[in-house]
């Protein structure tokens, strides 16, 4: 190695190699999706730090998430069956799932578009798959989702809700609505990263979205030209799949149609997104 | 074989939030290594970092990263230790990096000590079981004693990066990619720190350093490469790319 060169590259240089083709930017995302399931270890320690770090040192530590759900719930829960006139042994437990279910819906849409730009620190530093951190943020979901779901025993049993033989198959729809996170959230991740205004809009979006969803009113109140809104509607659909088995009655099956039909598009549409532009969001960030 | 193969690495950053015009500005009067231009559509304006740099390392290399401010240091680091993935242009890297650019990022200072090591050894992407294992020799070399089963928080700052420091040594990489020289603690302990340090050095099979500091260059490293306004303009034996760095152009 003694020709060091100092002269000034020429003017005239010849052209960049072109840029990766989609089908190897298809492959490396496909990479690193496997290496993120890989790493698992990472993920749940992440995730789970998440919610250590939210309630350090306070006393009821991570059973704050429990107490405020509570506290919502029994207050919506008191005003609206007065407003709703509907019995409140009947409207409260309602309103107790559909919250809690519906808490996981928002929240797992609302935290997606920052699974990215939360953990710039890490992504600028490491390689590591940027799957990592939608796993993270499921995880960190689902540990909430186990301390609000400690309201349902006491309200089902309070106002004596028959719990019947549908209730395992509020599993599957969790699980369903859980593989549904993961394209939310590299879909969400990677676009928010780009375009800062997002995360406001679809948080003003998610607003809307939780009137015009069966969660403080039940379908039936609908009148029935607009039962679209409910047929049409996928947090309604992924809501019934959860809600009603918990309540003793089995989902309609178009709840489950549709789940299945978003489970199947949403990667569909996802994967270009984040195979073309995985390897940008370090430079968004 | 560790090895780190660029083939025409070119880097750009896309600038969103600026004003065309505000920047065209600024390029007459600056005075870094720099490289800012529009790009073929005319219409994004984009910060070229790197510009067509192609460099193969081998086992035993330690490269010197040399250059001005802005001249593509920093991004020529990221892509060495595989965080950035250049849009254009193709790097292999065959082998563990570990970047130790800031010691104690992905620490918490909540955390006790004991979970701070296996937080910062995840940053450093270190396996879990490897963490677990270099756990009694980060108890011995930080000398924290209980205090790693306090908060970080209780620790003076001098505490805090030894058990930074500990953390980021403690495992061995193929590749060790530092900006500038770390150094830490009180004087007898920076000298603990240093011979750590140098053992590190001398383990890993590939090290890349950027410095502004020759002395510690010409002490660490045997090849270097000189960049300027993203490109390489000098790659070579360290004394010889020092000196066409030295030298006005």
């Amino acid at each position: 190695m003694t020709d060091s060169t100092i002269e000034e590259q020429p003017e005239t240089q010849s052209p960049l190699p072109r840029p990766l083709r989609m089908g190897e930017h298809l492959r490396l995302a496909f990479r690193d999706l496997d290496m993120g399931f890989a790493d698992w270890r990472k993920w749940l320690l992440l995730g789970l730090n998440d919610i250590r770090q939210r309630y350090r040192r306070s006393r009821l530590g991570q059973f704050w998430i429990t107490m405020s759900m509570a506290v919502t719930i029994l207050s919506l829960g008191l005003v609206y069956s007065y407003l709703f006139r509907t019995p409140i042994h009947q409207y409260l437990p309602y309103l107790a799932v559909s919250l809690v279910v519906w808490g996981l819906i928002l929240s797992i849409v609302t935290e997606s578009c920052a699974v990215f730009t939360s953990a710039e620190g890490y992504i600028r530093q490491v390689p590591m798959p940027r799957s990592v951190f939608v796993h993270r943020m499921l995880v960190r979901n689902l540990v909430s989702l186990a301390h609000n779901a400690l309201i349902l025993p006491p309200v089902f049993l309070w106002f004596g809700v028959p719990v019947g033989w549908s209730l395992p198959l509020a599993l599957p729809g969790v699980v369903l609505l859980i593989v549904n996170g993961i394209w939310v959230g590299l879909l969400l991740g990677t676009i928010c990263a780009r375009f800062r205004d997002l995360p406001q809009i679809i948080t003003s979006l998610m607003q809307v979205v939780f009137f015009v969803t069966p969660i403080m009113w039940q379908p039936a109140q609908i009148p029935p030209h607009l039962s679209w809104l409910i047929d049409l509607n996928p947090f309604a659909s992924f809501l019934a799949i959860i809600r009603d088995p918990l309540l003793g009655t089995p989902p309609p099956a178009g709840a489950w149609m549709m789940a299945g039909l978003v489970t199947v598009l949403g990667p569909l549409g996802t994967l270009p997104i984040f195979a073309r532009f995985r390897a940008r969001i370090v430079y968004w960030l | 074989m560790t090895s780190i193969i660029l083939d025409r690495v070119t880097v750009d950053f896309p600038i969103y939030d600026a004003r065309a015009r505000s920047l065209k500005t600024e390029i007459m009067r600056r005075t870094v290594g720099g490289h800012i231009e529009l790009r073929e559509d005319n219409r994004r304006l984009s910060v070229m970092a790197l510009r067509d740099v192609s460099m193969a390392l081998g086992e035993g290399d330690r490269l010197a990263v040399i250059g001005r401010n802005g001249a593509g240091k920093s991004t020529l680091l990221r892509v060495l230790s595989g965080v950035y993935e250049p849009p254009v242009g193709t790097v292999r890297i065959d082998g563990t990096v570990s970047s130790l650019t800031d010691l104690t990022m992905g620490m918490d200072p909540e955390a006790t000590g004991y979970d701070n090591i296996m937080l910062r050894s995840i940053f450093l992407g270190v396996s879990v079981e490897q963490a677990r294992r270099s756990v009694a020799d980060i108890e011995e070399f930080t000398e924290l004693g209980d205090f790693l089963d306090l908060p970080m928080r209780t620790y003076s700052s001098g505490m805090m990066l030894r058990l930074a420091f500990a953390v980021s040594t403690a495992v061995t990489p193929n590749i060790l990619v530092m900006d500038e020289v770390i150094s830490t603690g009180d004087t007898i302990f920076m000298a603990k720190a240093e011979a750590r340090l140098n053992r590190l050095i001398d383990k890993t099979h590939i090290l890349v350093l950027a410095s502004h500091d020759s002395a510690t260059l010409r002490r660490l490293c045997n090849r270097g490469v000189l960049l300027r306004e993203g490109r390489i303009a000098a790659f070579g034996p360290i004394e010889e790319v020092l000196k066409a760095y030295e030298t006005p152009v």
